[in-house]
């Protein structure tokens, strides 16, 4: 009795630990950016100050940070509309027709996983350059999906590969086709699966840095480039950098909270159960 | 099991009928994302490939020189490249044995807490994977400051001062492996924590009723029966481990003295800053032999964990 109290208390000391551990970082980043540099840098950490909003007016006045959002928003948004859509019919084409090769195009996809990013961004740089799209969305649009399908349409293969085929067999009976029955029946079924792709890829796509930083110009900046651009100088201006830090990463952690359940049953539908 | 054996029954039966214009529309489904894969990845590997045979920079494609395996000698030769190449096998190591260890850790753990509470701690755990890796090593710079960061406030309350964090060559990429921990554990204890609800409550009634105590249980029951999640989280963690680049290149661009330079930073400096293109392909075709020769084996294992 004793012996499992104490386990239970250990355990207890071990969860709040980490639960500091992993809290605290944030919050500091986030009470900073309502910090004036004389509150920032004290030599003990400072929790009693006077909040100012002068981070965030210097952030949309002296930087474009306003601009890099909304090209965030849009490079996110596109490239994981596009993945989820390549990736749906992809996962449903390589389990609803006994293929031969089903597996070997599955393993085919999840090779990409091996690729180091460098070596696609050399030649992608080069080509875009030569046919003037370098410094559009379209670069790191077009990077982030392939970034994202290897993972995406093995995610989803899990899920396909769960679902009863009699289901499909059932409607095709009462009539549908196979896109039909593609679309009202597998489909609902798939929902948490292309929730997990959406959040996982929004939230890559959102937060990469590489490829935007060497397929965009000073119009096309996405707010990792432009956070990068604060904190590349030699001397950081941790107020401004702050600001534009809270900025971009409150938004993804609210979706998350939205969505985190369906990122846990996202990840192992195919691995897991089996 | 059962259901996928009888529904391969149902359609060998109806099989002929449809088979042709089947095909042709599973065809059609799969293309466009195997066309958008080998476009925007494969073409792009075997330009890099043709590119690390020829010594050439940025703009000058004309003046390109064919040497062959020269740039792979070069490599083999270059102390740099050397120790960048060590420097990723030893963060993978580090990162993916904490990450793996501390993560399914500390998901056993919220598993023994009431669904509620549970959910509630595994959301708020989950916050640093929404996080851009290039926020991240914002965050951890200010943390690392040597004047002002928490890290040495806390590390003084205790009189090591003296750590050398990000700015000395014998601590610096252990720094950096500490980052990406506080980065990468949440992923695992997503993954690894929706593993655990799939194993059957009744194995654990059973050790119990064994007289199993909780280490006996985690080693005979639970990690076993997480193989298959073990497996695949490996393969995602390590492959993203060992191509790390934004974090390295926010924390400490790769310094001090090349210590923490891995081969994506040094593939990515041989390209932008010594304008050698050349050299940085064979670097990154290094990256990818790396990638194949530590990960292959864990696909081919996944891959086959998911015929049966």
């Amino acid at each position: 009795m004793v012996k499992r109290r104490l386990v239970s208390i250990g355990k207890w000391i071990v969860l709040v630990a980490f639960l500091i551990w992993t809290v605290t970082p944030i919050l500091i980043v986030i009470v900073n950016s309502f910090k004036t540099a004389k509150d920032t840098f004290t030599d003990v950490p400072k929790i009693f100050f006077e909040p100012t909003l002068d981070n965030y007016v210097n952030a949309f006045t002296k930087s474009d940070i306003g601009l890099y959002f909304v090209n965030s928003a849009i490079v996110a948004l596109s490239s994981t509309l596009i993945v989820i859509i390549l990736a749906m019919f992809a996962a449903y084409g390589l389990t609803s027709f006994q293929l031969r090769f089903a597996n070997t195009i599955a393993n085919g996809f999840l090779l990409g996983k091996l690729v180091p990013v460098i070596a696609m961004l050399l030649p992608i740089f080069v080509i875009f350059n030569a046919v003037g799209l370098r410094g559009t969305l379209v670069g790191p649009v077009i990077a982030h999906v392939a970034l994202n399908l290897p993972f995406a349409v093995w995610l989803l293969l899990g899920f396909f590969r769960d679902i009863p085929r009699e289901l499909e067999q059932a409607a095709m009976i009462d009539g549908c086709t196979r896109m039909q029955a593609f679309w009202r029946v597998i489909l609902p079924v798939v929902v948490p699966g292309m929730a997990a792709v959406f959040i996982l890829s929004a939230q890559y796509s959102w937060n990469e840095l590489l490829f935007s930083l060497q397929l965009t110009n000073l119009e096309t900046y996405t707010l990792p480039v432009g956070i990068a651009s604060f904190v590349g100088a030699i001397s950081v201006d941790w107020g401004l950098s702050s600001a534009a830090a809270t900025i971009t990463m409150v938004p993804m952690i609210l979706i998350g909270f939205f969505v985190q359940k369906y990122i846990a049953q996202g990840t192992t539908g195919g691995a897991v159960k089996g | 099991m059962t259901h996928s054996s009888a529904g391969k029954a149902i359609t060998k039966r109806v099989a002929p009928n449809y088979a042709r214009k089947d095909l042709r529309l599973a065809v059609f489904l799969i293309l466009p994302a195997a066309l958008a894969i080998f476009i925007i990845m494969i073409v792009p590997l075997g330009y890099a490939l043709v590119a690390s045979t020829f010594d050439y920079s940025l703009g000058q494609e004309d003046t390109a020189v064919f040497v062959f395996l020269d740039n792979y000698i070069r490599f083999f030769s270059d102390p740099v490249a050397l120790q960048s190449l060590f420097n990723t096998v030893l963060f993978t190591v580090l990162s993916l044995t904490l990450c793996i260890g501390i993560g399914v850790g500390m998901s056993v753990a919220l598993k023994s807490l009431s669904p509620r509470t549970g959910n509630v701690m595994r959301a708020i755990f989950a916050m640093p994977l929404l996080i851009s890796p290039i926020i991240v090593s914002l965050i951890w710079r200010y943390m690392y400051d040597p004047t002002y960061g928490l890290i040495y406030y806390v590390l003084g309350l205790f009189g090591l001062e003296d750590f050398g964090g990000l700015t000395e060559t014998a601590t610096a990429l252990y720094s950096i492996v500490i980052v990406d921990v506080w980065h990468a554990v949440p992923f695992i204890i997503l993954v690894a924590s929706a593993g655990l609800t799939m194993i059957p409550e009744e194995l654990y009634e059973a050790a119990r009723i064994d007289g199993a105590g909780a280490l006996r249980t985690l080693f005979s029951v639970t990690i076993p029966l997480l193989t298959k999640t073990l497996v695949v989280l490996i393969l995602i963690r390590g492959t993203d481990a060992f191509r790390v680049f934004d974090l390295i290149y926010g924390l400490t661009g790769g310094g001090p003295a090349n210590s923490t330079t891995s081969l994506s930073i040094y593939a990515f400096k041989q390209a932008y800053e010594n304008n050698q293109m050349g050299y940085a392909m064979a670097v990154a075709i290094v990256t990818l032999i790396g990638l194949v020769v530590l990960f292959g084996p864990f696909m081919r294992n996944s891959a086959r964990g998911k015929e049966d």
